[in-house]
């Protein structure tokens, strides 16, 4: 049925809107489609702007009204489909950036880190693949390409530029991704949780004593490849615990991780 | 006359900005800058030792472990003396090294009562490190239940533990 409505919408938006002359490109098209798209719609819009303008004032606190409300339902619905969210300035298919009218979008707060970086919401991810979408990213959202744009505009610029840039520190960290997609699930973790698991405890004491007392270099780095293969394996271990929903695995595997982290600090700082 | 109240202005704003820039705000108080210095009763004791208690507790969002021991006389109850070692922040290491001044001299009983809130206040502590006092507090309560369930196991010890008491309490 909102399948239905949204056919029905879509052919209601070249009508209403005078700006939108034009029925938007699907997004992964609008890179080959830009400079017909743009050079239509600049000859044709000032005399459709003013041709409409008269015509469908009326109807026009109806429409938003319906467009908003369009927008909220495609957002909910179909997340996941970046060609689903519409630009504020010329309504046509935008994600996070409108490659039809070369404007910065405002930040929507369904959209979560993996989605901003093109990727499945799992916690295996490939992390090397990431540097390259947040830099693509940071070419059209990076505030000082906006500086001579509406206030508006730069404000959108500098959050979604900011969300990019957590986006991509979030999920490039093991730890952060973890507790990053915990959240996604609903399950967060307690900042201020307080443990006396004996074992961990004492293994872990038993590591940073061993850091502490360390005097050469190659003690360390045999300390520090201990830490960092334990940190992979506690990463496995929580990629399994996370998808078959062992959330209090999936938590106690974050602490471990967390704790072989900052011993691995600790090496780095004595080295 | 408006350009004077606008130098007025200036002025004032400039001097607030020396004053602020003179009384940097101090994060620590002196007492956890001191006790983070000079850390008291550091080290450990042998934890298969049947008169030492050994409390370990840690805070594994910000990776801070922390052991307190307690030595304890056996005829009076008395801890006859303390140890700590805590890997963590400036206010996780003072206030373990508090704790183990506090606890030093005194009946288990009494040092189960001794509450975080005494250790922040003595600290000054701000409160995102209140938990720093509260792993103290629980490794005080952790080393008095180990030295209970280390006599407890041992033979002809049957009395109710203090801190079984205190849990009931």
């Amino acid at each position: 049925m909102w399948r239905r409505k949204l056919q029905f919408s879509a052919s209601l938006l070249p009508l209403g809107g005078g700006a939108t002359s034009s029925p938007p490109p699907p997004f992964s098209n609008t890179i080959k489609n830009y400079p017909p798209f743009i050079s239509h719609s600049s000859t044709h819009n000032s005399f459709f702007n003013e041709l409409n303008q008269k015509r469908f004032d009326f109807f026009s606190w109806g429409f938003k009204n319906y467009r908003f409300q369009l927008n909220l339902l495609s957002a909910q619905s179909f997340c996941s489909d970046s060609g689903k969210f519409k630009c504020w300035k010329c309504n046509g298919a935008a994600f996070l950036f409108c490659e039809a009218c070369r404007s910065v979008q405002p930040i929507d707060q369904s959209v979560d880190y993996f989605q901003i970086l093109g990727l499945e919401k799992k916690y295996d991810i490939e992390e090397g693949s990431l540097e390259g979408k947040y830099k693509d990213w940071q070419k059209k959202l990076h505030p000082d390409l906006v500086h001579t744009k509406s206030q508006e505009e730069r404000e959108y610029a500098a959050e979604q530029s900011a969300r990019v840039t957590a986006a991509y520190r979030t999920l490039s960290d093991p730890i952060a991704r973890a507790i990053y997609i915990m959240k996604l699930e609903g399950v967060d973790v307690d900042e201020e949780e307080r443990i006396s698991d004996p074992e961990l405890l004492s293994e872990i004491m038993e590591i940073r004593e061993s850091v502490e007392e360390a005097r050469d270099t190659q003690t360390l780095n045999r300390i520090q490849e201990q830490m960092l293969r334990e940190l992979g394996n506690w990463s496995r271990f929580f990629a399994d615990a996370f998808q078959s929903r062992k959330y209090e695995k999936a938590l106690s595997s974050i602490q471990r991780m967390t704790y072989y982290k900052r011993a691995i600090e600790e090496v780095i700082k004595k080295l | 006359m408006f350009r004077q109240s606008l130098a007025r202005f200036l002025r004032t704003a400039t001097r607030n900005n020396e004053v602020s820039g003179i009384s940097t705000p101090r994060f620590y108080h002196e007492r956890v800058v001191d006790h983070y210095n000079n850390p008291r009763n550091v080290g450990s004791f042998d934890k298969n030792d049947p008169h030492v208690g050994t409390g370990l507790v840690g805070a594994p969002a910000c990776g801070d472990v922390m052991k307190l021991q307690i030595k304890v006389d056996e005829n009076t109850g008395k801890i006859v003396d303390a140890c700590f070692k805590t890997f963590g922040c400036g206010s996780a290491i003072a206030s373990s090294s508090v704790a183990t001044e506090w606890v030093k001299g005194r009946q288990m009983e009494e040092v189960t009562t001794i509450k975080n809130t005494e250790i922040a206040k003595h600290l000054s502590l701000p409160p995102v490190k209140l938990h720093c006092s509260m792993l103290a507090e629980d490794a005080i309560k952790a080393a008095v239940k180990d030295y209970e369930a280390k006599r407890a196991k041992s033979p002809g010890n049957a009395e109710p533990t203090l801190a079984e008491k205190a849990s009931s309490a």
